[in-house]
């Protein structure tokens, strides 16, 4: 028993690890189902980056859609992302939380414009930022924002 | 793969679109690089670690991007743009997205 | 223009890694570089320790003596003294100046400051019950002297910190890991220590009384107390029994005698 309250804090550390890693992956594999279901819905809206060009009479309406998200880091994720910063490389586990985000944040965008009958998203762009009082402090978890925004266009019937 | 960042292929038609294609990367920094940039702290000058660092990045966000216009069928990825922001403490993320089209 | 949008299978963004190979290799990797600049270290300060002469030392030391409030005992002086009549006279142990203090408190402990001071704790005094006992254990703490051991420790330890702190800044997280790592290795490395320092110890009290008598007894008494040998995994002196094992084997290996112990004289008052 002693041995366990000298190394409390190593096995709340392991134990917050362990709770990060499985909460975290279950909770990134239902929001992967999701996007990939939402995705061949809304698969028919294009979206490009380009401005395009219409012919006058072909719009009726052109207005802002954008989508954001804010995807919080599990402590798993960071520990990861601490220990390659003594090696350096490719921090693998943020990769899938930013992809993430910013599939999510396209999602909620394009989902706004289907709302006013928008059929294409013209020049979308994408931001993303980290936010929360702590995000780059030293020893606090983060969270990423991810922010997708265009011009919804409502052609002419 | 032909890679523009205006809204065509100049001296080309596009025919086909298919999406936006987007490719993005994560990298750390190494101690290695942190000492030498400390000191550099100390006389100025360019930080060439980090430089090369995040030209590897950019370099790979747009291999990725490239990667995806080409399961999707396209030749050429127009419009595109980059952006930068750092999502943990020594790290810095980097994505690249564009629209996938084919051009003849 | 024509639109075709396609739904992608592959994800190009991600990499194909599981999280958890990746964290082995990581601790992995993390555990060989900490292993390796501990041997480093450790070469470079066995080296340094040997070359430090006892005056810088015994500057050390005055400054380490503020922590442990304890006052000078003539009686333990005697004793050590007897001791050191024995020790040859090339060994270094004749540059320092030692002074040997009784501490108040009830850790059954003693301790070998730089610069030739002891503190032995009252704890102590108060388990150990012959003439004997109390010697191996002044041997015992002689021994690490003989072998610059809190130097080395002090040494490796410091430059341990002192690197971490260059290359990762002060405060960053990966440096707690690393020091959870350090602390590891750095309690093996004194565990070995103590072990040699025992083994000098029983030498010098065979010489001393001429039999190795009570030079296992207070560890069995000890020992009686200590419980399991997983904790002593992480302590930085080996378990009892281990101990005992240890200095059996060396007296049995050098043929030392074994006789009757000498009671404890009454000189060296107990109560205060």
């Amino acid at each position: 028993m002693e041995i366990l309250l000298q190394n409390i804090d190593l096995i709340i550390f392991i134990l917050l690890i362990v709770l990060g890693y499985s909460a975290g992956s279950w909770a990134e594999k239902k929001h992967y189902r999701s996007i990939k279901q939402r995705e061949k819905e809304l698969l028919k809206m294009a979206v490009i980056t380009a401005e395009g060009s219409f012919p006058p009479g072909q719009v009726a309406n052109a207005t802002l859609v954008s989508g954001s998200v804010v995807v919080s880091i599990d402590y798993f994720k960071r520990l990861l992302a601490i220990l390659r910063n003594v090696f350096g490389g490719r921090v693998k586990s943020y990769e899938s939380l930013v992809d993430r985000a910013r599939r999510e944040a396209i999602l909620r965008m394009k989902e706004q414009a289907r709302e006013l009958g928008a059929g294409m998203i013209i020049n979308m762009r994408l931001e993303t930022a980290t936010i929360g009082k702590s995000a780059n402090k030293k020893g606090r978890v983060g969270s990423i924002e991810a922010i997708a925004y265009g011009t919804a266009i409502v052609k002419n019937l | 793969m032909i890679m523009t960042n205006v809204n065509t292929v100049p001296g080309k038609k596009i025919v086909e679109h298919f999406g936006i294609v987007q490719g993005s990367t994560v990298r750390a920094k190494h101690v290695g690089r942190d000492l030498m940039a400390s000191l550099k702290n100390l006389v100025g000058g360019e930080l060439k670690g980090y430089t090369e660092l995040l030209q590897d990045s950019r370099q790979e966000a747009m291999k990725r991007m490239e990667e995806q216009a080409q399961q999707m069928g396209a030749n050429a990825v127009v419009n595109i743009r980059f952006a930068t922001s750092s999502v943990a403490q020594g790290a810095a993320e980097l994505f690249a997205y564009g629209t996938a089209v084919r051009v003849e | 223009m024509k639109f075709t949008p396609k739904q992608l299978d592959e994800n190009v963004n991600v990499s194909k890694t599981h999280p958890l190979v990746e964290l082995m290799w990581l601790v992995g990797g993390l555990i060989l570089l900490v292993g390796g600049t501990f041997f480093l270290l450790g070469v470079t300060t066995d080296w340094a320790a040997s070359k430090t002469p006892v005056k810088v030392e015994n500057w050390l030391g005055n400054l380490a003596l503020n922590e442990f409030p304890a006052e000078q005992s003539p009686e333990l002086k005697s004793r050590l003294d007897a001791l050191l009549a024995q020790v040859p006279q090339d060994s270094p142990l004749h540059q320092y100046d030692f002074n040997i203090y009784l501490s108040d408190s009830d850790d059954v402990n003693a301790i070998a400051l730089p610069g030739g001071r002891i503190v032995v704790f009252k704890g102590l005094l108060d388990q150990v019950e012959s003439e004997n006992e109390l010697a191996m254990v002044l041997a015992h703490e002689l021994g690490h002297f003989a072998h610059r051991d809190h130097l080395r420790g002090l040494g490796r330890g410091l430059g341990i910190a002192v690197v971490t702190a260059l290359l990762l800044g002060e405060n960053n997280s990966a440096s707690g890991l690393i020091s959870k790592a350090v602390l590891t290795f750095q309690v093996q490395y004194s565990q070995s220590q103590e072990s040699a320092a025992d083994q000098f110890g029983v030498d010098l009290l065979t010489t001393r009384y001429g039999h190795a008598g009570g030079a296992t007894t207070f560890f069995a008494r000890l020992a009686e107390n200590a419980g399991s040998k997983i904790p002593y995994v992480l302590a930085s002196h080996p378990h009892p029994k281990n101990r005992i094992e240890a200095l059996n084997k060396r007296i049995e290996h050098l043929g030392y005698p074994v006789a009757k112990t000498d009671k404890l004289h009454p000189d060296l008052v107990l109560e205060d």
